[in-house]
């Protein structure tokens, strides 16, 4: 185990902000101003209830007891138990920090010097047991730098004495550059950056923890490059293309975590831009006059329900930018709304008939008891359009949605599969499509068939279109819409995507797919049953503690911030 | 007794080790490389002590919860083959790793290359599977009961062109290659048995991916087939073409050529005493245990005389490490190297020999070794052969070296070779610096041309 | 410095006791074996000759590839889709090339361009996986049980590797599942996604077990050491191309791509000329442009934006190809052929676009094609179910490419009877 470990004695000295040591052109730093408040839900007796039922259950959750496990251990050595331990070893601060090179350190700002000093000595052991069992010589090299004490532990390992703040560092290069920046005034220091003030004020002083990235320099790192470079995908450019090419453009990215009442809120900040007119914006940018998002609509059993603003006409308007590249998938998918829309001009005779407002609903599903429930189970999905011109225009989509089902059942059919059956039926004065599968012939032959997942519906009221997954969500969305306002709530500065998600359900989906998930992970990773299990379970008891989730996305002065508020029961 | 190749007698007798030819570690991992796709320290040690017969005796024998297992992995199977992906592959490829019984995976193996059923061509996986399930059910018994099943396969019947023809069923051409590929071997038939044969298949379609009987369709009046006459049907012809001693003849070579030899050429009188075992209703198992006991099998006709498949490289880097790891990446490499479980590229299996080398699938073969043994990366470096290594009481200070060059490759190379293994070329003329890395040797190792052979 | 790797190599394929006997059906001795380093460092094109396949999947439509501009049939069945005089890139009186295609202008002004017209088969299917299947496997489906079908370069593979030799013939450069075209009922045709996933990473090892390539395994085994030398020169052999393969997968991302332009096509044929320009023996290439499946090309609505993308990735991606190879004088020993599975219809579908047809052209491109327009430009009036009527059959095409370039006969690989063209090649 290589660790390199130094630390200095600094009785009575004032502890600087950890910024005032780094490098200036550390391109991350991530700091904990207070982890008492953050770790706050994780040390409530109820959270420590819950741990200890998870372990009681019999199910021997690896994972947890190795966890249980470690915890006892440092407890036994620290003569403490392992909430105050926290408190006194990183009470004051905790920060890590990535160098150019690639080396990291930590530093923990403690109360009890003492504490910090025997946890020191701890990985010093540990350390040095790890070295012979190597058979690494162990040569002690204790060294000064700048006045400072560092040791060095064969190649790479140092052991040390410390004040109330520990520096741990897996590079001495990188030591030894902290311990200068402490020494000389006036060095450039991550402090004094530009990019790093701008972002520290971003995120205000009431955060509790911060993240910076410095994206000049990380921009170029091969995997961040792919993943904000535009790929093609229609689907994420009509989500996230903004905030990608804002990214793109950016010198830094900043997040906050703050904790207030009973929540947990994160915030994005950056100064990167995406103009409103730009190609990547302007179909995801709300006008003045209509600013804000409808409420996403709730539904029994909802998981998760978006609300977006998308012109989806100026966003195929611009396709020949967004797209040079003509993939078949592109290319398929027009063919397909040739065939269903009978040759009417896809961006301007049926896109340019879709309102920008579009909603989506993920929702539980009950499975109809003649039929069974599939192995794996889906849940309904359906998305809410609105119509510009309802009159006119929505036969055109009852029609295109029977050809749609029409063509899968003759695809089907080809490959001797079984299709869908279209009927009618009235939900409060809507009549609205719907289809599905014949029951099994034979239900005692086996699991149900994934295809018991999906009766895809239609359904039109008022303005509206619903077009669903199952036809029970077609029907809770029917009477969802007749209840809801029509006027967008209003969300300053306007946002344009905004998703709830419900914790309970989405555990429950989860759990309900338990095995399908333990076995794909055990394939997937060549576990252990027992492994795998314990896996998701671990998986499952984390999502268990969420209660409720939101996410948004919105453009303040032109620069896209993100918002997630989570709630922990 | 002296080795003699024209001595069908010599060739099929138990082998005795003596003098000449001990049983050593060499012959242990030769055993298991062939019936268990590898074997690990132990079971090398504890075969070294059994000796051959003994050995044989475990590795033929069903295992206890042997069954629950199948069981089991049947379920698993199941389940991914309603999903596309290589799910279905990593599951067969895992059980190949964890099964109690590795040769009736190598035998599964065996007569999928056999019948060389295609998922291109039946393009559904449960099919395919329900085909691949059936070759291992009744692999191990008679030929007749086997190839009776194979027959009941729409799979089968697809590759075969069923699909196409409508009502005419099998073409000629199909019905050909089912009786001298499947059962007889080339040029067995003449045109008027393949056309008799037709005749006792007609009646059989496939609609909607299953296989149906329609009684209008079959030609009911006698047929003369291979010098028989009668009222044969599907049932009838399949018992002809197992009882006929060409079949046993022909699944011997097959035989011989899977687990002895890539090169070796057998004469018709030394394949005569498998060849009986293996017509009527004599069991593969046997036949195949015959074979595993031979003198033949143990000789120098048969040591490292095949090159191993992709299937078979992947498992003789796994197996021995007493580890396993994610197969769901490992199929879809497998099939980059050549080697796609449930598409064999036609009816005649895969070609197998030097077919699987050229310079980019060795190159690739040291990239999937790599990727295996390595610390992090695609399979997360669930191996550990440094835990293999010191597991085993061997001393890690040269990085395991000698005991894994045993383990892999029980010292079937130069001692130039091997002290040359994981050596970093020099750069300055000083000494040369030798990795003391457990996973880098072993991947240097799997990488020689000498662990390429089985 | 852009251009190939002068490395004088040795003939280290060693003739072994007890090789089988070559196939008896006149399969070539690859030439570069013979050939000697001094040839190879004077820059001689004594090279083998290359094929380089293009798929175009989904159907191309060849009438607004070669356009017949001047044709009133053509003008009255497509009125929003027609191509003037205006806009075609003319290449003689009548016919002229979809604008989109400048590259392919050019190539065609320079004698490198071949176009075959009026390309199909009788009966052809229009259903994209029957069509494609035929031309993938050269032979009619009737013909072959599915079990038994193989690519017809997948048979010309095959034919041009010796058994009892490890040569690499035939690869596929591309992100889909490789095409039938190159299926193999025996050896590995290896599909490259990109040329550092066939790399091995590790630190490389000084490798002495060149010295010892024909001593038997120490254990005193008397069998035959057939296949482990077989198995040891493979491993030389891949040991000496990695550097190459190292160095050719670097230069692609550091310079030679930017003399290409900004295609998936462009990338892989880029990564083509790389190992073309390794000569590792490789003599047929296969990419695909379209995606595969029911591909980019299959454009029943709105077309035109569409089909002139794909035109322009075409020419453009392929005229770089050229120009890369021209560059180091290996533009005489590759040729490149694109094809599709059908042409399309004459009259528009009603949603600006066309549906499946049958004839379509073909291009041929390369040092030594002879060059203009091959055939006559099927009628535009006596048509069969709204498409173009072929008169020449692909697999004559296949024949040409496999007797008068590949030099493989063609009969073991097609059925017999199709007798190559003449004044394709020069």
């Amino acid at each position: 185990m290589l660790l390199l470990v130094a630390a200095f004695s600094i009785y009575g000295e004032d502890l600087p902000p950890v910024a005032q040591w780094i490098p200036a052109d550390a391109p991350i730093m991530v700091e904990v101003s207070e982890p008492m408040a953050l770790l706050g839900p994780l040390l409530s007796p109820e959270f420590g209830k819950s741990v200890t039922t998870e372990l009681e259950n019999g199910k021997a959750n690896l994972k947890l007891q190795e966890f249980q496990g470690v915890v006892a251990a440092v407890e036994l050595q620290l003569g403490t138990d392992w909430r105050t331990g926290v408190r006194r070893l990183a009470g004051r601060g905790l920060s890590f920090c990535v160098d150019p090179s690639g080396a990291t350190l930590l530093v923990a700002d403690g109360e009890d010097e003492k504490l910090l000093s025997k946890l020191n000595e701890i990985i010093w052991q540990f350390a040095s047991s790890g070295a012979n069992q190597q058979d690494q010589p162990e040569t002690e090299d204790s060294r000064e730098h700048r006045g400072v004490k560092t040791w060095k532990l064969g190649t790479n390992e140092v052991h040390a004495l410390l004040g109330p703040r520990l520096v741990l560092v897996n590079r001495m290069s990188f030591l030894h550059k902290v311990l200068d920046l402490r020494a000389d005034a006036g060095g450039k220091t991550l402090a004094s950056s530009a990019l790093f003030k701008a972002a520290r004020d971003a995120v205000g002083k009431e955060a509790v923890a911060s993240v910076f990235l410095n994206l000049r320099t990380l921009r170029e790192t091969p995997g961040l490059k792919k993943a904000l470079e535009e790929d093609g995908n229609p689907v994420t450019a009509l989500l996230l293309s903004d905030t990608k090419a804002a990214l793109r453009s950016a010198s830094w990215f900043a997040l906050g975590v703050y904790v207030s009442s009973e929540k947990l809120i994160l915030k994005t900040y950056t100064d990167g831009t995406a103009p409103e007119s730009a190609r990547w914006t302007s179909f995801s940018t709300p006008p003045e006059a209509s600013a804000g998002l409808l409420p996403p609509l709730t539904v029994p059993g909802t998981i998760a329900s978006l609300s977006l603003y998308r012109d989806l006409h100026s966003f195929y308007a611009a396709k020949n930018t967004l797209f040079p590249e003509r993939t078949s998938g592109l290319i398929f998918f027009e063919n397909m709304m040739g065939i269903f829309f009978s040759g009417i001009d896809l961006t301007e005779g049926v896109l340019g008939e879709v309102r920008p407002d579009i909603r989506v609903v993920v929702a539980k599903q009950q499975y109809d008891p003649a039929v069974g429930t599939p192995a794996t189970q889906m849940p309904a999905l359906a998305a809410v359009l609105r119509l510009k011109d309802p009159q006119r225009f929505g036969e055109t989509v009852e029609e295109a949605w029977q050809k749609a089902i029409g063509l899968a059942n003759f695809t089907r059919g080809q490959q001797a599969l079984p299709g869908l059956i279209i009927d009618k039926a009235n939900q409060d004065g809507v009549k609205y499509t719907f289809s599905y599968y014949r029951p099994p012939a034979d239900k005692s032959s086996g699991a149900i068939d994934a295809r018991y997942n999906y009766r895809p519906s239609l359904a039109r009221p008022g303005d509206y279109v619903i077009l669903s997954s199952t036809d029970a969500l077609a029907r809770d969305l029917i009477d969802a819409v007749k209840k809801a306002p029509s006027t967008p709530a209003k969300t300053s500065p306007a946002a344009n995507s905004l998703m709830e998600i419900e914790g309970p359900a989405l555990s429950a989906i989860l759990q309900a797919n338990r095995e399908p998930m333990v076995r794909k992970n055990m394939v997937d990773k060549g576990d252990s049953r027992e492994k795998a299990e314990s896996d998701i379970q671990m998986l499952l008891l984390a999502l268990g503690h969420l209660d409720h989730a939101t996410f948004t996305l919105r453009r303040d002065a032109s620069r896209p911030q993100a918002q997630l508020e989570i709630r922990f029961k | 007794m002296r080795p003699d190749l024209n001595d069908p007698a010599w060739a099929w007798a138990p082998f005795q080790p003596d003098a000449a030819r001990p049983w050593d570690l060499r012959l242990a991992a030769h055993l298991y490389r062939r019936a268990a796709f590898g074997g690990t320290w132990p079971e090398l040690q504890r075969a070294l002590s059994d000796g051959p017969q003994a050995t044989i005796d475990k590795l033929v024998n069903p295992k206890p919860g042997a069954a629950d297992f199948d069981r089991l992995y049947d379920d698993y199977e199941n389940a991914a083959a309603a999903s596309s992906g290589y799910g279905s592959q990593a599951w067969w490829l895992r059980r190949m790793i964890e099964s109690p019984q590795p040769l009736q995976e190598q035998l599964t193996l065996f007569w999928h290359n056999h019948f060389g059923i295609s998922n291109v061509h039946v393009k559904h996986n449960a099919s395919l599977f329900r085909h691949a399930h059936v070759l291992r059910q009744r692999g191990m018994g008679s030929f007749e009961a086997l190839l009776d099943a194979v027959l009941a396969q729409p799979a089968v019947w697809i590759c075969l062109g069923a699909r196409d023809n409508g009502r005419r069923s099998l073409s000629e051409s199909a019905v050909r290659i089912l009786m001298e590929q499947y059962a007889l071997g080339p040029g067995q038939c003449s045109d008027s048995d393949v056309r008799e044969g037709a005749r006792a298949l007609s009646g059989w379609i496939v609609t909607q991916g299953e296989l149906r009987f329609v009684p209008g369709e079959y030609d009911a009046a006698p047929k003369k087939i291979l010098g028989q006459e009668g009222d044969f049907d599907r049932k009838a012809l399949v018992r002809i073409l197992a009882n006929h001693p060409a079949t046993g003849h022909w699944l011997a070579q097959k035989l011989v050529r899977w687990f002895i030899s890539d090169t070796a050429k057998a004469s018709e009188s030394l394949l005569a005493p498998l060849a009986k075992q293996l017509t009527g209703d004599g069991s593969t198992a046997k036949g195949v245990e015959i074979l595993l006991r031979s003198n033949l099998f143990f000789s120098a006709e048969a040591y490292r005389q095949k090159v191993r498949s992709p299937v078979e490289l992947a498992l003789g880097i796994i197996r021995p490490l007493e580890g396993r790891t994610g197969t769901v990446r490992l199929a879809a490499d497998l099939a980059g190297l050549g080697q796609e479980l449930y598409e064999p590229p036609t009816l005649q299996g895969w070609a197998g020999g030097l077919a699987w080398i050229n310079p980019l699938t060795t190159l690739g073969r040291m990239r999937l070794a790599e990727a295996l043994l390595a610390e992090s990366g695609t399979y997360e470096g669930k191996l550990d052969p440094g835990a293999v290594v010191s597991r085993h009481g061997q001393t890690t200070k040269d990085g395991g070296r000698q005991f894994l060059a045993e383990l892999y490759l029980q010292g079937d190379l130069a001692a130039e070779t091997l002290a040359a293994v994981a050596v970093a070329p020099s750069t300055t003329g000083s000494t040369a610096a030798r990795s003391a890395d457990p996973r880098q040797i072993a991947a240097h190792l799997a990488s020689l041309p000498e662990f390429q052979l089985a | 410095m852009k251009g190939s790797m002068h490395i004088s190599r040795r003939d280290f394929f060693k003739e072994t006791a007890g090789a089988t006997s070559l196939l008896a059906f006149g399969s070539s001795i690859p030439a570069f074996l013979a050939r000697s380093a001094s040839a190879v460092e004077a820059g001689q094109a004594s090279r083998e000759s290359v094929l380089v396949v293009i798929q175009l999947s989904g159907g191309n439509d060849g009438l607004n590839t070669v356009v017949p501009y001047q044709d009133d049939a053509y003008h009255r069945s497509r009125p929003t889709l027609r191509i003037g005089p205006e806009q075609a890139l003319k290449l003689d009186s009548s016919l002229g090339l979809h604008p989109a295609m400048p590259a392919f202008r050019k190539l065609y002004q320079e004698g490198r361009l071949s176009i075959i017209q009026g390309v199909g088969y009788p009966r052809s299917s229009r259903d994209h996986d029957a069509a494609m299947e035929d031309w993938h496997t050269g032979v009619l489906r009737e013909q072959v049980l599915p079990g038994a079908r193989t690519g017809w370069l997948g048979r010309a593979v095959d034919t041009a590797c010796d058994p009892g030799k490890t040569d690499l013939r035939g690869v596929f450069v591309g992100e889909i599942k490789a095409p039938f075209s190159m299926h193999t009922e025996r050896v590995v045709v290896p599909s490259i996604k990109s040329l550092e996933e066939w790399l091995p990473t590790g630190a490389s090892w000084s490798d002495s077990t060149r010295a010892h390539d024909s001593d038997p395994l120490p254990s005193a085994s008397t069998g035959s050491s057939f296949l482990l030398a077989g198995v040891r020169r493979a491993t030389a052999n891949a040991r000496l191309i990695q550097p190459r393969l190292i160095a050719a997968s670097h230069a692609l991302h550091s310079q030679n791509l930017a003399a290409y332009p900004p295609f998936p096509l462009a990338e892989n044929l880029a990564t083509v000329a790389q190992l073309i320009r390794a000569d590792l023996g490789i003599r047929i290439y296969f990419v695909e442009l379209g995606g595969g499946g029911i591909g980019g090309f299959d454009t029943h609505a709105n077309q035109a934006a569409n089909h002139g993308a794909l035109l322009r990735e075409l020419a453009e991606s392929t005229s770089a190809f050229v120009d890369d190879l021209n560059h180091d004088r290996l533009l005489d020993s590759v040729l490149v052929m694109t094809f599709s599975e059908f042409g399309r219809t004459l009259s528009e579908s009603g949603r600006r676009g066309t549906n499946h047809g049958a004839a379509a052209p073909m291009f041929m491109i390369g040092g030594r094609v002879k060059g203009g327009l091959w055939g006559a430009h099927p009628s535009l009036t006596d048509i069969e179910e709204d498409a173009p009527k072929f008169h020449t059959d692909f697999r004559r095409v296949y024949a040409t490419v496999l007797e008068r370039w590949l030099k493989l006969k063609s009969e073991k690989i097609l059925a017999p009877g199709f007798a190559p063209l003449d004044g394709v090649l020069a």
